[in-house]
């Protein structure tokens, strides 16, 4: 093994695109054995293309990766793994039925003979549980663990393999405030035990406190790479930035109304508390904050997907009773949700019945469907927001992202909304159609709807918002209006909970 | 004794062999005789079939995977060594030993080589196998039936046979081969890797799991535990026609889910299967003691399966309220 220091690991100039898109465009990552190396940069910037490039994934298309000196092998997880490398994601795939020794072992269970070894497979789970200063029972099934305690789980098993490097894709991201302590302990042990430590995230707090050294991408490229002590969360935060914004359509002005959205005090102590805020007709409101800070939580809880435990939703001026999407949308609230997947579409139903699904008395003649309105329903809506597609009955599962995205979009401004949530409008869509996107939720704020739009992605919030409010850990820590928003303001509420920056 | 108890069955199944207990002794106060040697052969003897075909599919099951075509399988070799033994008057119970289950294991072949490797789902494979193999029995049998005496003697005298007044020796056989399955699934990689890939599919596959091969073996070992059901079926029976164990399949699922195999896969044992198996034969002999009507034996079948589905559900459930309280409490 490597001393402590020695560079371990070496990325040069390492390129990959996925069809038309670049994702990395030359990124330069210098890792070296004992230390903790935190990758910064805005979503999209590319840090999950470069540890899925490591993790054996991905492959890259272009430059150099140097593993002790040795060329590094790309292609298959296997292969990773076989040369030292451990990938922990955000969301850790244990096998949930089986226990903790199992997990830790799974493919390479020790045996006396033909026969597992239970003893020692216990034994020895045990044994890294401690040095991971974890007390978990190696015999307990993994279901029902904790966020935290399954990465604990995955680290054991990453230990067992004698990994050289280790890399973590957000692991604070779900965890609370002493799950990250926990979690920093067990790092730096790890960088005791002179193995390297690869970690992504957007809590910069956390960074400055636990890593050696910081690298920071943008757009694909390095922006720089610094010891920790030799740059500052102010450096960091503006080599972040500076994303271009011109792929976003430029926001128009509207007249703002009256108040179509008063929340109260919201709270539901598992996600979020003391939610307070207003939208109003022709305003387009922006929930910012990292993954997992509440935000979605709190658009379920106001479209009452999800209860919540105390506070006040109105609308209109009138209460809106808690817990029934029913009652929300003869309201008129209608909610795009971030996994247009799994909640947004009926994917293997065509296009027409996705987007009339909610316009039901729109489309009836005496109680029967009338398919002729149908159609017609579906012509107009694909016309509005120029959705492609070959036949109105293709399944919508045909096509393309950016698609699927205007068909949630077309079936909820069907049922003309007072006010459309908007859980990450843009994710995984093309840039042009990025765009498209927001000249129609821009358009929908001009006709006078309410608009209350979640993202992650800074440049849409700071382009498309009127208003921003950010949250941290389930609080709303800062509210901005669009005149002094800036990207720095914005990060830095997010991840530190401190305002301004 | 320390073997034994190493294998010995998580509380789920100590669970189910209490309400076993339960059942047996509530069956025996209507009707004494249940709980005689004799009561209790009864109950070994017609449990031995489905009991050998849960052990041979509960790995399926953990596995995510179904097999339906196991009693169309036990239809086929047991006309198919009828018929062998009726034009060979030599053939002994070894032979149709060796037979039944080779018959088997070729339709086992067939479901592991379409599921593990062509990737199809396994209900609609077996679903298909199903159909084609009992065509098959049609087909050859020809609306020819067999009876005692186109049988072995010497078979039809093993399923006679009886250890100590009350073991018969297909149920002997059963619990030889729960036990063997048991430490199988429990003691080697290759069972080991069943629970995970029925877990987590696609973790299986990222963590380098041999998943194409324990797919395929498990399919041929529940096949070639249908071929040996099929000796067993002429052993307990003595006759055979085309329509030998039709429909049978879903008890055995049946069977397998009370026994605390989820369908979902990754978890329940073989001890579990076997204990399923029992307990519906035993309410069936209860019923039958209290004087419900026979018509009724399905119905009941089926509201076992639901509440075994529902402990399961209620299970989950608290787990659930439990980890939101967690986080809640670390939220503070």
């Amino acid at each position: 093994m490597a001393k402590k220091g020695e560079p371990l690991l070496e990325m040069n100039k390492v390129a990959k695109r996925f069809g038309g898109a670049i994702a990395l465009k030359g990124t330069d990552l210098k890792i070296r054995s004992g230390e903790i190396h935190a990758l910064l940069g805005e979503n999209g910037a590319g840090k999950s293309t470069m540890l899925k490039i490591l993790a054996g994934v991905h492959v890259n298309d272009g430059g150099t990766i140097k593993l002790g000196g040795k060329d590094f092998i790309t292609g298959s997880p296997q292969d990773s793994i076989a040369q030292g490398i451990a990938v922990i994601y955000q969301e850790p795939s244990l096998f949930l039925d089986l226990s903790l020794a199992e997990n830790v072992f799974i493919g390479r269970q020790p045996k006396k003979g033909k026969i597992i070894d239970w003893k020692f497979a216990q034994t020895e789970s045990a044994r890294l549980f401690k040095e991971l200063g974890v007390d978990l029972d190696p015999k307990r099934q993994a279901r029902g663990l904790s966020i935290a305690d399954q990465q604990v789980v995955e680290i054991a098993k990453a230990l067992s393999m004698n990994a050289n490097i280790i890399l973590m894709d957000e692991p604070t991201a779900a965890l609370s405030a002493s799950e990250v302590e926990r979690l920093m302990t067990v790092m730096k042990s790890l960088k005791a035990a002179n193995k390297a430590v690869i970690f992504v995230s957007h809590r910069l707090d956390e960074v400055f406190a636990i890593s050696d050294h910081i690298t920071v991408m943008r757009d694909g490229a390095t922006v720089s790479e610094s010891e920790v002590g030799a740059t500052n969360l102010q450096k960091v935060i503006k080599e972040m930035v500076g994303r271009e914004l011109t792929e976003l359509f430029p926001k128009t002005d509207h007249k703002i109304g009256e108040v179509v959205l008063e929340v109260n005090d919201l709270t539901n102590p598992a996600y979020f508390r003391n939610i307070s805020f207003k939208v109003k007709k022709g305003e387009i409101v922006a929930l910012a904050g990292l993954v997992g800070s509440g935000r979605s939580e709190v658009a379920r809880a106001i479209f009452g997907v999800d209860k919540y435990e105390s506070g006040s939703v109105k609308l209109n001026g009138k209460p809106l009773p808690a817990g029934s999407p029913i009652e929300s949308m003869a309201r008129k609230i209608a909610l795009v949700p971030e996994d247009r997947r799994q909640q947004g579409l009926f994917m293997v139903a065509g296009v027409n019945r996705n987007i009339s699904m909610e316009s039901f008395a729109q489309l009836t003649d005496r109680g029967l469907i009338n398919f002729k309105k149908e159609k017609s329903l579906t012509e107009t809506w694909r016309d509005k927001l120029s959705i492609k597609f070959v036949n109105q009955t293709d399944p919508v599962d045909r096509l393309s992202g950016g698609n699927q995205q205007k068909t949630v979009l077309a079936k909820w401004l069907a049922t003309n909304p007072d006010l459309l949530i908007i859980d990450e409008p843009t994710r995984g869509i093309d840039v042009a159609t990025k765009a498209e996107v927001h000249r129609l939720v821009d358009q929908a704020a001009g006709e006078g709807k309410a608009i209350l739009m979640i993202s992650s992605e800074l440049p849409e919030v700071l382009g498309m918002a009127d208003r921003i409010i950010v949250m941290r850990e389930g609080r709303q820590v800062a509210e901005l209006s669009r005149a002094e928003a800036t990207q720095e303001k914005v990060i830095a509420a997010a991840t530190t909970g401190k305002r301004g920056a | 004794m320390n073997f034994l108890r190493r294998l010995k069955p998580s509380s789920r199944e100590g669970s189910l062999a209490i309400i076993l207990l339960v059942a047996v002794g509530g069956t025996g106060l209507i009707n004494p005789r249940f709980l005689t040697g004799d009561g209790t052969r009864d109950l070994l003897t017609s449990t031995s079939v489905v009991a050998l075909l849960a052990i041979g599919i509960a790995p399926i099951v953990v596995m995510r995977h179904i097999d339906l075509s196991i009693a169309s399988t036990v239809g086929l070799t047991a006309w198919l060594i009828a018929d062998m033994s009726a034009k060979n008057p030599e053939f002994t119970w070894v032979q149709c030993f060796i037979v039944g289950p080779i018959i088997g294991m070729a339709v086992g072949v067939l479901n592991g080589l379409l599921v593990a490797g062509l990737r199809l789902p396994s209900l609609v494979v077996t679903l298909g196998t199903l159909y084609i193999v009992r065509g098959l029995v049609y087909v050859v049998s020809n609306s020819v039936d067999y009876n005692a005496q186109e049988m072995p003697p010497s078979l039809l005298d093993l399923g006679q046979k009886v250890f100590f007044g009350l073991l018969p020796f297909t149920f002997l056989l059963v619990i030889i081969a729960m036990l063997a399955v048991a430490f199988f699934m429990k003691y080697t990689k290759g069972g080991r890797d069943a629970y995970a890939i029925g877990s987590n599919p696609p973790a299986a596959d990222l963590v380098g799991l041999k998943v194409f091969r324990r797919t395929f073996l498990a399919f041929v070992f529940s096949g070639f535990m249908a071929g040996l059901a099929g000796v067993f079926y002429l052993m307990r029976f003595a006759q055979v026609d085309s329509t030998a164990f039709y429909g049978q399949e879903l008890a055995v699922v049946a069977a397998v889910v009370i026994g605390g195999v989820t369908i979902m896969g990754g978890s329940g044992t073989v001890v579990g299967a076997v204990i399923g198996a029992l307990l519906v034969q035993t309410i069936q002999g209860g019923l039958a003691a209290l004087g419900v009507d026979a018509f009724w034996k399905s119905a009941i079948n089926g509201l076992l399966l639901i509440i075994a589905i529902y402990a399961d559900r209620i299970l989950a459930v608290r787990n659930e309220k439990q980890l939101l309280v967690q986080r809640i409490r670390e939220r503070v």
